[in-house]
């Protein structure tokens, strides 16, 4: 995380599926377009006010459109969501159908999602079903009654074995065997 | 950093402490003790020093574990807190208030060599040997 993202707002990756289950509810409540009626970089903005705007507000009846002309100043869309979000949007010199399309994509985004840092790139609702991991898990239960340090635990066990390291174990084992083996017709 | 816990995140404190014991008797390989410098700098002129590996020892038994581990971290700001979470003791006296935290102990990297002075004295007389030293021999 770069100190850039420091004071974005984060939150976690979600699929927008609930919304349009029961019923769709459209999350753009409020949507201000701020544009100058003379200068050339609001030119694209006011062909759109002039030829989809009416419609967009006819298909969309729970969005509150304002126009907002202002002299001399380059033109601004600013969308507000269902849940608090507001996007400030510049459109200088964008074309009339770019502006379609940033409008569009306003309409059926759920909230500010270009400006949310992502604290995870995974989420689920149950996280684990054995159990979360804790560092005891998987651990030797002698450690618990164990008093550290103690060289049964820190000792080295990971050195390769040489071939007459191997030839003694084997005859030890084998000595050891036969002793018992002695023991036990003794016993008997 | 606790990298290789399936719970890290970046943003998760789930580094371990852990507790060094016998710093005293680490070895370093050749003679080391003898040529390897440790440098530091007052910040004035004519402030250098180098200090052999032996001197520093003598002088701080921790201080050779430590400077090596801090060498081999990243040299970032976060290097003197992580460093805040390794313990490093001379010998096998460790605070009570350390040691019942202790949980888990890591595995000795290579076997502990066996020195004469380990062996017990008869065992070292009753070993076999071809000659004895003359008396008015001088020992190197």
């Amino acid at each position: 995380m770069s100190n850039s993202n420091l004071f974005l707002k984060s939150g976690f990756v979600r699929a927008p599926l609930q919304n349009g289950v029961g019923r769709y509810v459209c999350q753009l409540q409020r949507i201000v377009l701020k544009f100058c009626k003379s200068h050339g970089g609001s030119r694209g903005m006011r062909d759109f006010i002039e030829q989809d705007l009416v419609d967009f507000a006819r298909d969309n009846p729970s969005v509150v459109v304002y126009l907002k002309p202002r002299r001399h100043r380059s033109p601004v869309v600013v969308a507000e969501y269902l849940n608090g979000d507001r996007v400030w949007m510049s459109m200088q010199n964008k074309t009339h159908s770019e502006i379609t399309k940033w409008i569009e994509n306003m309409r059926t985004q759920q909230g500010d999602l270009s400006a949310l840092r992502l604290r995870k790139y995974q989420y689920t609702d149950h996280p684990s079903i054995q159990g979360p991991w804790t560092p005891f898990t998987f651990k030797n239960p002698e450690l618990n009654v164990a008093t550290l340090p103690d060289p049964k635990f820190g000792a080295n066990n990971r050195l390769p074995m040489s071939a007459t390291e191997q030839l003694r174990m084997m005859f030890e084992k084998q000595s050891i065997g036969s002793k018992e083996d002695t023991e036990e017709k003794k016993a008997e | 950093m606790g990298m290789h816990k399936p719970i890290y995140h970046p943003m998760n404190d789930c580094g371990d402490v852990v507790v060094c014991i016998n710093s005293r008797d680490i070895a370093l390989r050749g003679d080391e003790w003898k040529k390897r410098a440790y440098f530091h700098h007052t910040g004035y002129p004519g402030g250098a020093t180098w200090t052999l590996a032996w001197e520093v020892h003598n002088k701080d038994p921790t201080m050779i574990i430590k400077k090596a581990v801090y060498r081999s971290m990243k040299g970032n700001l976060q290097r003197r807190h992580t460093m805040e979470r390794l313990l490093i003791y001379p010998d096998e006296e460790v605070p009570e208030d350390v040691l019942q935290n202790v949980t888990n102990q890591i595995r000795q990297l290579r076997l502990v060599p066996t020195r004469l002075d380990h062996i017990p004295e008869d065992e070292v007389r009753k070993f076999p040997k071809v000659m004895d030293y003359p008396k008015d021999y001088v020992y190197k």
